[in-house]
């Protein structure tokens, strides 16, 4: 209607990464995201877990919760692991690079949202793992379609407008990836942001965001 | 191809709407567990369909995904339910006494026969029988240590591949002798995770 001059949402590349033919690169879109998750992940690498103190209602008396250090030790390795998956999801070229960071980035939520020795959270991480394994279904289901009705699954070639991605295969790759990044929907449910050790848990809401915010991209584009 | 890939698809279609309806109607969790495995090989019956070199190539990754979250999700089962390890041996049949040696021979010579990856795992499903059964005495020292160089032999291989071409004989004989013994060395530690080892 306007005529916008937007051949790719994601604008011009700015930086180009060669593994044969699996391509890494930076667009200004991409940049940003990917400026933001390296700065949770740093965020992660240095902060220390809180210290929760429980005031009894009715007097004086306090408590201060006793963290786990083995468990905090997990969750913390599971969020950088969680921030290095989100990058990767950022920076690649392939779609089938990006589903295996999407799932990477599930199995690295089920890690962060497990650390604890809570009946209910670890029922809601439970329940989180059951979604984020269905999901691998219509994710690798969507990439399959794209390759068998393509023949390529280079993000160059298929943001170039001569291939025609079918729907099915859009919807299928939104889906999956809707699995993945519904962590920050359980974690309400579980209210683990009261839980101890409570930075770590940021790591599953940007990954979770920084993915929608990707796969976006990707589904527009192509 | 024309006509074997849509008619694979429907299949699939109707097996993902059976599987996923299973898995609405199943309250046990365990049994979601497994059901929810099922559904995931069909992500890879998904790709497989495609039936192309690259094809082959997406599925070892897929299905590496697929089990470590399949790993993920027991795991949090097992602390959710509160199941502890037992104390003494879990279970004890007679087969598992007499077996085990003549069974590993067999499977670990296979192995060696075959060579590369399939023969790695064909050894190392010999290797993980005879230490689920015997219990083992080994230092893991001396297992990683193996594995490593093995690795390292794997990579060079790949070198020759790439700057020597002329000797890709070679090439292939160094990589197919150690992905064997990486893949035996690395399944083999699945065995005696089990059976009372000190670190493991």
């Amino acid at each position: 209607m306007f005529n916008l001059p937007t051949p790719q949402i994601g604008g011009p590349e700015l930086f180009v990464l060669e593994f044969g033919d699996i391509v890494a690169y930076f667009s200004p879109y991409t940049a940003l995201l990917f400026a933001f998750a390296i700065l949770f992940t740093v965020l992660v690498i240095v902060s220390r877990p809180e210290r929760q103190v429980d005031i009894a209602f009715g007097g004086d008396a306090y408590y201060t919760k006793e963290v786990n250090p083995d468990l905090l030790r997990f969750q913390r390795f599971m969020a950088i692991a969680c921030g290095l998956a989100t990058l990767g999801a950022m920076v690649t070229g392939d779609v089938f690079n990006f589903t295996l960071f999407a799932s990477l980035i599930g199995i690295t939520n089920i890690g962060i949202v497990a650390a604890y020795r809570n009946r209910h959270v670890l029922n809601a991480a439970f329940q989180y793992g059951i979604v984020a394994m269905l999901a691998t279904v219509p994710l690798f289901g969507g990439a399959a379609i794209i390759l068998a009705s393509t023949g390529t699954l280079s993000m160059w070639e298929l943001f170039g407008g001569t291939v025609a991605v079918p729907l099915i295969a859009k919807a299928f790759l939104v889906l999956g990836v809707m699995g993945e990044g519904m962590a920050p929907f359980y974690i309400a449910k579980a209210e683990i942001t009261r839980a101890q050790g409570a930075p770590f848990i940021l790591m599953v809401h940007v990954s979770s965001l920084l993915l929608f915010l990707r796969v976006m991209e990707i589904v527009i584009s192509m | 191809m024309e006509i074997a890939y849509p008619v694979g698809l429907i299949v699939v279609a109707a097996a993902i709407i059976i599987g996923f309806t299973a898995l609405v109607r199943e309250k046990d969790d365990l049994h979601r567990i497994l059901l929810v495995d099922l559904a995931e090989i069909l992500g890879l019956v998904l790709i497989a369909l495609v039936a192309t070199d690259l094809a082959e190539a997406l599925i070892l990754p897929g299905l590496v995904v697929g089990i470590s979250e399949l790993l993920a999700v027991s795991e949090v089962y097992i602390a959710k339910e509160g199941f502890k390890e037992p104390a003494g041996p879990a279970f004890r049949i007679e087969v598992m006494d007499s077996a085990p040696g003549i069974l590993a021979l067999i499977l670990v010579a296979y192995g060696i026969i075959l060579s590369g990856f399939t023969g790695g795992a064909i050894a190392a499903v010999g290797a993980v029988f005879y230490f689920m059964c015997r219990g083992h005495a080994v230092q893991f020292e001396l297992i990683e240590t193996v594995s490593g160089y093995a690795w390292a032999i794997w990579i060079a291989a790949f070198f020759i591949f790439m700057f020597l071409p002329q000797y890709w004989f070679f090439g292939v004989m160094m990589a197919g002798g150690a992905i064997l013994v990486k893949v035996m060395a690395k399944m083999s530690l699945v065995g005696t995770m089990r059976r009372g080892g000190p670190d493991v």
